[in-house]
């Protein structure tokens, strides 16, 4: 019928007008971030209530916000909130890991802010206990910013939880190390060493051993020649002169037994060999 | 000829709309959200008028809408079921006067809704902080172009689905319109091909309800292109106009049994 | 006299249901109402009565054929204003008062404001609803329904007024209120159109009618010429003589009371039976000859079927 196809002809225009109009409108400037609206809900604790059960798919939702969010570049102050967002997040689905760890990559990557990622990690790990995962991160990150004190503290954490992987440990003992606690990192890399399960481990555990002793003795050393010089205003000219000073009741070789070299003009210690070639 | 029978169809659907209990009682429930929006914001740290606007502008909208939906869905099929369309269409009155005239009855009725709602919200915002802020005033006027459009939505429905199976549709519109930037952002993600093209035409076609969200821009007191606000006044009026082509074009050749 | 409606080769199959199940219910009807004439559309339930009407009315879109409204096609906004109709079990807005529904329909056919109120006026005085005016219709019983659809019927002042089983639901005091409007509506001119399954309101006052049987039309015409004067059988009621003895006459069905009721078929037997019972010293209570009614017509057509 003739009217019919009017109708439809109608139809159609209308539909390809509005949809026109859609995708002019959306490249549009200043296009606002729908659902910002979430940004002043007070906490979680009270939108859980709100949500008659449905918390894990609102978690899911606001989840889903956050990242298109954080992703605007257009909002410039959109960091102000990313706790709060991600607070409220886990307390509508505390066990959503997913969150946490991209909260933290945020946190940590854009803005550049270590504390605010470990707090997450914090609260991630406070609602999940047995989640090795959180430490774990934590630890990197902070190790990546060259807190060792504190990465160390987590690996620690982490590596204390049943199912962690071996490597927490092994992290454990090389923070402990550039955290300058070389006797926990000796007694963790031995204990590596011991338990290893293939040889691979074990040639790595070996290094690092390796590599702690040589801090270790060339600390002692080091400070013996600078004792020598300050006593008689020069540096030694070889080991076996601290040793006939009584500076130390014994020259330590490295692990596998080799000496350590020695310049004189300096009063250094160094490695014969290069601890991960041997 | 039919400016008067739509004219009559609409004063007539007024009448009926504005006696419908259902409305005083989401009218009721909108009133006590404003007013709950001012405790709540004891609650937050920092702006409290911030989300008193930003809840009572919410609330509003959501119930403007539900309203929209538990009446529209109820007008074209009481009309079938209670019989009393067949002396109405036995007159020379055109079935798209019919639509038509249904439509602006109920559209006059959610004015006056809205009206009430918001001024209500006004005199809350008016009290609390001894301002009148005028584009609070044009946040409800996109909220009504919004209304403009899911009205239609729960009239298609009603010309022939029951009214819970259109409330659910219409609901469903609804949800969908607000989800869209979902859509958007996964046809993004997708690799160039006829899956991409498809999700864009689609996010394009389905309803996109956040154009006529100015509410944060209100709130925040962000500026408003004037560009955006015609746009979105056109793009409710169109897709309003095709939906209601739509129940024209099925309501055209049913059969009255 | 010019035909006011004409319906020529009308058909209607219905697909109802999910797996759709076909039911023809118009199979190719053909009539034909003349202007100023009362034209009753007979016919058991189920035949198709309703579906016509919603046809002729644009509530329902035929599959085939053709159907004239006033000189033009059916469809045709003038011929509709032009037209009454009232539903079966007719349902009305029943927030408003029966003064207010008939404005809102007076206001649809652009009839001034005083022009609506005197014609409201006239029209409550006509189906006597003046003093239930301004009740709302929520409240009426269906007979107040029925007269308040029939004043809607003729708000526009039709030249054809519909009537689906216009009588339905109605105490005897109120089928003659109706049949006396509806006789009323064809001295001012008007042409009615009726349809009903009521044989003897049908009876009393139509001038033509078509008889529907199963979506087809089975007979139609005048009433008068459809229906035979003939004699079918003399009825008499009369005491005093044994059925033994009228045997041989008529047909005895006992009656109460000492009296016989007597069906004679051959009117040459008459005068033989009043003999018989003057001869008995007898009494001859009632004597009355039945001639074709439309029932018997209509039941003879109906029952092959």
């Amino acid at each position: 019928m003739k009217k019919t196809l009017a109708l439809v002809l109608v139809l159609c225009g209308l539909a390809a007008s509005f949809s026109g109009l859609e995708l002019r409108m959306r490249t549009m400037p200043r296009r606002k971030v729908p659902g910002a609206g979430i940004l002043y809900i007070p906490s979680g604790k009270y939108l859980k209530y709100a949500t008659f059960g449905f918390s894990t798919l609102i978690a899911d939702v606001v989840y889903l916000w956050a990242i298109q969010y954080y992703g605007n570049e257009e909002i410039a102050d959109r960091y102000d909130s990313l706790l709060h967002i991600f607070g409220i997040i886990s307390e509508l689905d505390p066990r959503y890991v997913d969150a946490y760890e991209v909260g933290a990559l945020i946190a940590a990557g854009d803005m550049q802010d270590l504390g605010l990622a470990l707090k997450i990690f914090d609260l991630g790990f406070a609602k999940n206990p047995s989640q090795w995962i959180f430490p774990f991160e934590a630890g990197h990150y902070a190790a990546l910013a060259k807190d060792f004190p504190t990465a160390r503290a987590y690996f620690k954490k982490a590596m204390d939880i049943p199912g962690a992987p071996a490597i927490a440990k092994r992290l454990y003992a090389d923070t402990s190390f550039k955290a300058m606690d070389l006797r926990t990192s000796w007694e963790t890399w031995l204990e590596v060493y011991n338990t290893a399960a293939d040889e691979q481990i074990k040639k790595i555990a070996s290094n690092h051993l390796y590599q702690v002793k040589a801090a270790a003795d060339i600390g002692a050393l080091k400070a013996a020649a600078a004792k020598f010089k300050a006593a008689s205003g020069r540096f030694p000219s070889g080991p076996d002169e601290i040793l006939r000073a009584g500076l130390l009741p014994s020259i330590p070789k490295d692990y596998d037994g080799a000496d350590y070299l020695y310049d004189p003009a300096t009063g250094e210690f160094k490695t014969a060999v290069i601890p991960w070639k041997r | 000829m039919t400016a008067r029978m739509v004219k009559v169809i609409a004063a007539n659907t007024f009448k009926e709309a504005v006696r419908d209990r259902v409305l005083y009682l989401l009218l009721f429930f909108a009133a006590a959200a404003i007013l709950l929006s001012r405790v709540l914001a004891l609650l937050t740290v920092g702006d409290r008028m911030k989300i008193v606007k930003d809840v009572g502008l919410s609330a509003i909208s959501i119930f403007g809408a539900l309203m929209a939906i538990l009446i529209g869905t109820g007008l074209v099929y009481k009309e079938i079921e209670k019989r009393t369309i067949f002396t109405l269409i036995s007159k020379p009155i055109h079935r798209f006067e019919f639509l038509l005239g249904k439509y602006l009855g109920l559209i006059l009725t959610l004015a006056v809704m809205l009206t009430s709602m918001g001024l209500i919200f006004l005199g809350l915002v008016l009290v609390e902080t001894g301002v009148f802020e005028g584009r609070i005033l044009l946040a409800l006027v996109y909220v009504f172009f919004e209304l403009l459009l899911v009205t239609a939505v729960a009239i298609l429905f009603s010309c022939f689905s029951t009214p819970i199976l259109s409330s659910l549709f219409s609901l469903g519109f609804y949800l969908i319109g607000h989800f869209s930037w979902s859509l958007e952002a996964l046809a993004k993600k997708v690799r160039p091909g006829p899956g991409r093209t498809l999700l864009g035409v689609l996010s394009a076609v389905l309803p996109d309800l956040e154009n006529f969200n100015i509410r944060t821009e209100v709130v925040h007191a962000l500026p408003l292109p004037a560009a955006h606000l015609a746009y979105a006044a056109a793009y409710g009026i169109l897709y309003a106009a095709f939906v209601l082509t739509l129940a024209v074009l099925i309501f055209r050749r049913r059969d009255f049994v | 006299m010019s035909a006011i409606l004409t319906v020529d080769g009308l058909k209607k199959t219905y697909s109802q249901g999910f797996i759709p199940k076909r039911r023809e219910v118009l199979k190719g009807i053909s009539f034909s109402v003349s202007e100023g004439e009362i034209f009753g559309f007979l016919g058991p339930n189920g035949a198709g009565k309703t579906t016509t009407i919603k046809c002729v009315l644009g509530l329902i879109f035929p599959d085939a054929g053709r159907i004239e409204l006033c000189g033009r096609p059916h469809l045709d906004p003038r011929s509709k204003a032009e037209v009454g109709f009232l539903p079966e079990n007719p349902y009305f807005y029943d927030y408003l008062t029966a003064r207010e529904f008939l404005d809102f329909y007076g206001q649809l056919f652009g009839l001034a404001a005083r022009v609506r109120r005197e014609r409201i006026a006239g029209l409550l005085k006509l189906v006597d609803m003046e003093r239930a005016a301004d009740i709302s219709l929520r409240k009426y019983s269906r007979g107040m329904l029925q007269r308040v659809g029939l004043a809607q019927a003729l708000i526009n002042e039709p030249s054809l007024v519909v009537l689906d089983e216009p009588l339905g639901g109605l105490d005897p005091l109120g089928r003659k209120e109706i049949r006396d409007i509806i006789l009323r509506l064809r001295a001012e001119g008007k042409t009615v159109f009726l349809s009903s399954h009521i044989l003897q309101d049908i009876e009393m006052i139509c001038d033509r009618v078509a008889i529907l049987v199963e979506g087809k039309i089975l007979s139609q015409g005048r009433l008068a010429d459809l229906v035979s004067e003939k004699i079918l059988f003399t009825e008499i009621v009369l005491s005093g003589v044994g059925e033994r003895d009228l045997a041989a006459l008529g047909e005895p069905l006992s009656a109460q009371a000492g009296r016989t009721l007597l069906k004679v078929y051959d009117e040459a037997r008459i005068p033989a039976v009043l003999e018989l019972v003057r001869d008995r010293k007898g009494s001859v209570h009632s004597l009355l000859p039945r001639t074709q009614t439309l029932e018997d017509l209509f039941v003879g057509m109906v029952r092959p079927q």
